[in-house]
């Protein structure tokens, strides 16, 4: 019993991370039809704005070594900036060509990205300490004994999940974006305004990397330039089986990609571990080929067909 | 005059869609497009809300240019499209649609009136304001649309095919309707449609449009005989009783 709560609260604590992932790439793709592979580049630069920017081996805290309060509005911002640069920079002028000249542009902004990274921080992983004394475990039950931090993740998580259904469903600009998520054209001769609705969606999409920036440099102490990209890999795959297009899908994928990741890594044969992603992609494959439409059916991919 | 329409042409690609048509409309009348599949009706539309930008010729309403405009800016300036085919949210409710159709309004109290008063015409839209739009039938769908469009405040509304996919009887109820919003609101109508027989009976004004330019153009009462409009929507005449 007490092991088993372990494990459901390890694989809910990584599954939020890919729910978080993928809700910013699900987002994206709601609006644009874009599918933003640059989206894992802007949690790694969530995660390095933490550190004073130099290409030293050491690296020295900046806006980490500042109170939540205050840290966690600079990083998002930092973040929403760079997100908002890319889409007035690169996505907008894409913006009526086709969705796989949108994607290649979105790989290049990720190479651009990782690139500026390399040539301000150097490309060697670095080490931070930050909310150190967050890994502490706090005792659940009796035998029951978490690190405090993925109980952070996890309400973080279901904050965040709420505050977006919110704004989505009883705020004016939520219920313009599903709108423009569902029939772009029929909202914007509604007088939606596309441009705004998109800029919003895009800084959505940064706060959501910009909260995964945190969490997972906490979580793991180590910034890397490709950090970002096995998120990214995830999320967009938590996207796919989840149902391109649908929220839900991205949170309910994001959650079933982490929960078969940490069953796998518990009951796979320890000589088998080292090669659990191939199961986790086997597992994938296999969802596919049951339900090729995704596990929840986005109302506006039905029609599409 | 309300809406001009002068010598515009739309290309798809290479493919002419719209080659020089004119329309002009005046404030309170409704005005009808008819014409066979392909002619460019929809394309006509699509253009007058900025969706499609002409190559050639220019359009104005109320006497500003809509040159390089964005179909939100049209729609702002009071020009409201009910597309062919209806184009419902249907991941939104009943009630979320009409409310995306006061996006361009800031007139909180106004929104509310139109709100109320679009319920009032369509009780089963009252009805089901908190279900999904994709639950409605195909006439309550058209229903929503147009009452979504009302919600924008518009002083031209354009409609692509309301009678499309619907049967007669509810299409009547459409009409009805649309004549209905014209004489107590003054609103006024640019309706497509393909069958010239509903046109006749609905409309003030006719145009017949095949392949792309205006074959004709005239008052429908002067039209009632059908022998012109029948001439100019299949180009060959026919002797004697009219049917379409």
């Amino acid at each position: 019993m007490a092991y088993a709560i372990q494990v459901l609260i390890d694989a809910l604590s990584l599954g939020s991370f890919y729910a978080l992932a993928a809700l910013g790439i699900g987002l994206l793709f709601g609006v644009l039809r874009l599918i933003n592979f640059a989206h894992g580049d802007f949690i790694t630069i969530g995660a390095y704005a933490l550190i004073i920017p130099s290409a030293a081996t050491q690296a020295t805290l900046f806006i980490g070594d500042f109170a939540p309060i205050v840290l966690i509005p600079c990083i998002v911002a930092i973040v929403v900036i760079v997100a908002l640069i890319s889409e007035v920079t690169v996505f907008r002028p894409l913006r009526s060509a086709s969705p796989a000249t949108l994607m290649i542009g979105s790989f290049a902004l990720g190479f651009i990205l990782q690139n500026l990274i390399i040539m301000i921080y150097s490309g060697r992983p670095k080490a931070v300490g930050m909310w150190s004394d967050l890994s502490a475990g706090v005792k659940l039950m009796e035998g029951v004994e978490v690190p405090q931090l993925q109980l952070i993740i996890i309400s973080a998580t279901l904050i965040m999940l709420t505050s977006l259904v919110l704004f989505l469903k009883r705020t004016k600009y939520g219920i313009h974006m599903r709108a423009a998520a569902e029939d772009f054209r029929m909202a914007r001769m509604l007088g939606v305004k596309a441009n705004r609705v998109i800029m919003l969606a895009v800084a959505i999409s940064g706060m959501l990397a910009a909260a995964v920036s945190m969490l997972f440099v906490v979580q793991t102490g180590i910034l890397d330039f490709r950090m970002g990209l096995p998120l990214m890999l995830f999320a967009f795959i938590a996207t796919v089986i989840g149902g391109m297009g649908s929220l839900v899908g991205a949170v309910v994928g994001g959650y079933t990609v982490g929960a078969v990741s940490i069953l796998l890594q518990t009951f796979l044969p320890s000589e088998f571990r080292a090669f659990r992603d191939v199961f986790v992609f086997a597992f994938v494959i296999v969802i596919l080929l049951l339900r090729p439409q995704g596990l929840v059916m986005s109302r506006s991919a039905k029609e599409r067909v | 005059m309300l809406l001009d329409v002068k010598d515009i042409h739309v290309h798809y690609g290479r493919l002419a869609a719209l080659r020089g048509i004119s329309i002009s409309i005046e404030e309170g009348e409704i005005a009808c497009i008819v014409g066979p599949n392909g002619a460019g009706k929809s394309t006509t539309l699509l253009a007058i809300s900025a969706v499609l930008k002409p190559t050639e010729g220019a359009i104005s309403f109320n006497g500003q240019a809509l040159a390089g405009m964005s179909p939100e800016q049209v729609a702002e300036m009071g020009i409201s499209q009910v597309p062919e085919g209806r184009h419902i949210f249907t991941a939104l409710s009943v009630e979320e649609n009409l409310h995306v159709g006061a996006a361009v309004r800031k007139d909180k109290d106004k929104i509310r009136k139109d709100f109320e008063r679009v319920l009032e015409t369509f009780p089963i839209l009252a009805e089901r304001r908190k279900q999904s739009a994709g639950k409605l039938s195909g006439g309550e769908q058209q229903m929503l649309a147009i009452g979504r469009s009302l919600m924008t405040s518009p002083r031209l509304m354009t409609i692509d095919e309301p009678s499309l996919g619907l049967a007669p009887k509810i299409v009547d109820r459409v009409y009805e309707v649309l004549v209905d919003l014209q004489r107590t609101r003054g609103l006024t109508l640019l309706i497509v449609e393909q069958s010239a027989e509903r046109a006749l009976k609905a409309a003030d004004t006719i145009y017949v449009l095949r392949s792309g330019e205006i074959q004709l153009r005239g008052k429908a009462a002067e039209l009632q005989d059908g022998k012109a409009v029948h001439q100019a929507y299949f180009g060959f005449s026919q002797p004697g009783k009219v049917e379409f």
